[in-house]
């Protein structure tokens, strides 16, 4: 069986939409161009620098030292780092130590429903390759099993300071990333 | 056709009539990502915004700990013994070596006991602050965040120093503690916990007097005496509701017997009630700090202990920040355990989520269900 080709409409409106979609295609890759030379790219990455808004899911005990981290004496905030409420206006996820099964679908939910540019961080020794619990029945050896991770901050827990360090990398990620991710 | 005299089934959309069972209410699922949740889901039934019930859906973190214990000689358990309530982990490991202890027959020092419960009682201020500060994030008080998180800082200067860990510490072992004080820290130590008793008084102006505090938990989410112990609560949930049950004095262990400390209960079993209780004990726990260090005799922190489970079956609890901690072992003489049953104060907990959030608005929820100092991971283990 042969392909079937696409069917040529003689409606002239239809013809001209067609063409216009073809134009607005290419128009919108020269913008992209445009946008992603040095100095717009450096601004806009400059934004997203310093603006990461992590979402509030907590997946094991490293939550404590997020705590520690974003509390008065170490405050991320400086880092404009901030927890927000709301997945679809954050771009930052930070798997705060072991992924059970049960939570690692609920995570990769979470990661598709967030909009790009979106970025992960993966805490503690068992978010990296399953640590202390390796041998359990209940949980994933790590979060690039599901998910594509940017930065690993390894310790059992972190300490605050080995977080800071961790986000400072991502935004050094961010700085010489392109303004349009493939993914 | 007109519709003035009764509705039909027609104008209705096939949507089920507002008299029928269920048609009023709607159900929430609020969590795991939700900022009031932790690492839970709470499955909940409105009418309007009153609760009529709430499910716990919890075991989005249970890693099997049960079963990693016996993969494990009995000094590799102990960081995963600790790892389920991060921020209370030496009273956890209080429990698990004095199961091991009451198998071996082996008793540890006197300034070995004393050490123990040092640590443990700035492990019970560390977990009530952390508790603290996220209940002032529920409330949308940014300042109850910073400053008890703040202050907790101190504490941890002070267990990093006596372990060598921010706060995994893994300092309890089999016939006593790892290492002895170090060099001024008692005159650290005291000195910091008078001036943690000077910011809790702040705190009593900023926060528990307020408001904004008061109203939303005075009378909120009320756990009655007799309720709290039908669902069998433990710690400071249980003495919120005016139940006078503290495992350091009905069965005094380590140094306990020789201390000088009261219950703190509160009759209500309010919201309120619960956070005070916690207040109260972080008055208390750097009371006994201070004693502790006064009281301290000298002598070696540890006696030898093998690195064996004799046969045999042990049952060891101490009182934890969240309640009654306890392990279960059957030992067969190698160095694990055959089986160990683990208990928490969280999981006992877990039964007074419903019973609290029963008759509250939404609004109320995370601050009700919160002064129950529910920590997720600790109850699924």
């Amino acid at each position: 069986m042969s392909a079937q080709k696409p069917v040529q409409s003689d409606d002239p409106i239809e013809l001209l939409a067609d063409s216009l979609n073809v134009w607005v295609g290419k128009l919108s890759d020269i913008v992209h161009k445009v946008i992603d030379t040095e100095p717009i790219r450096n601004v806009i990455n400059w934004a997203r620098m310093y603006s990461l808004w992590p979402v509030n899911i907590t997946t094991a005990c490293c939550s404590a030292e997020f705590g520690a981290a974003s509390g008065a004496r170490h405050d991320l905030e400086r880092f404009g780092v901030l927890p927000y409420g709301s997945l679809r206006q954050s771009d930052l996820i930070v798997i705060e130590g072991t992924i059970t099964k049960k939570m690692a679908k609920r995570l990769r939910m979470i990661y598709d429903q967030m909009a790009i540019p979106r970025y992960v961080i993966a805490m503690g020794d068992c978010a990296i390759s399953g640590g202390l619990f390796h041998d359990s029945y209940s949980i994933v050896n790590g979060a690039h099993e599901f998910l594509p991770v940017d930065v690993y901050v390894p310790g059992c827990p972190p300490r605050p300071e080995a977080l800071e360090h961790g986000i400072i990398m991502l935004q050094e990620k961010i700085r010489s990333s392109k303004v349009y991710p493939q993914s | 056709m007109t519709t003035t005299d009764k509705p039909t089934q027609e104008n209705t959309l096939g949507s089920p009539s507002p008299d029928e069972p269920g048609a009023q209410t709607l159900t929430l699922s609020v969590g795991p990502q939700h900022s009031g949740s932790g690492h839970m889901r709470l499955i909940v039934e409105l009418d309007g915004d009153i609760i009529l019930n709430a499910q716990p859906d919890p075991g989005y973190v249970h890693r099997g700990i049960e079963k990693i214990i016996e993969l494990r000689n009995i000094i590799r358990s102990i960081p995963v013994i600790e790892r389920p309530s991060i921020i209370d982990a030496s009273n956890l490991n209080h429990a698990w070596v004095r199961a091991i202890e009451e198998l071996q027959g082996v008793e540890p020092p006197a300034r070995g006991q004393y050490l123990r419960c040092l640590l443990n009682e700035m492990n019970r201020i560390m977990s009530h602050l952390y508790w603290l500060s996220i209940y002032g994030v529920f409330l949308g008080h940014t300042t109850m965040f910073m400053w008890p998180l703040g202050d907790r800082e101190l504490f941890i200067d002070l267990a990093e120093s006596l372990t060598g860990a921010r706060i995994t510490y893994s300092y309890l072992v089999p016939g006593g503690v790892r290492r002895d004080l170090p060099q001024g820290f008692a005159e650290e130590a005291i000195k910091r916990t008078e001036y943690f008793e000077k910011r809790l008084d702040e705190y009593e102006n900023i926060f528990f007097k307020n408001p904004l505090f008061t109203s939303r938990a005075k009378g909120v989410g009320v756990l009655s005496r007799q309720k709290a112990i039908e669902l069998g609560t433990t710690g400071p949930t249980l003495r919120g509701s005016g139940v006078d049950a503290d495992l350091r004095k009905d069965e005094p262990y380590a140094a306990y017997g020789e201390l000088d400390f009261k219950v703190h209960t509160r009759p209500d079993g309010d919201s309120y009630s619960r956070v005070m209780v916690h207040v109260d004990e972080m008055r208390e726990s750097s009371q006994l700090i201070r004693q502790i260090l006064k009281k301290l005799p000298s002598g070696p922190v540890r006696r030898k202990a093998p690195i064996v489970v004799p046969r045999g079956e042990a049952y060891g609890r101490v009182e934890s920040a969240r309640g009654e901690c306890s392990f279960y072992m059957i030992g067969e003489g190698g160095d694990k355990p055959y089986r160990a049953r683990y208990i928490t104060g969280s999981y006992r907990n877990m039964a007074a989520i419903s019973a609290v959030l029963e008759g509250v608005r939404l609004a109320d929820m995370p601050t009700s269900w919160w002064s129950i100092d529910y920590w997720p991971v600790e109850a699924d283990r």
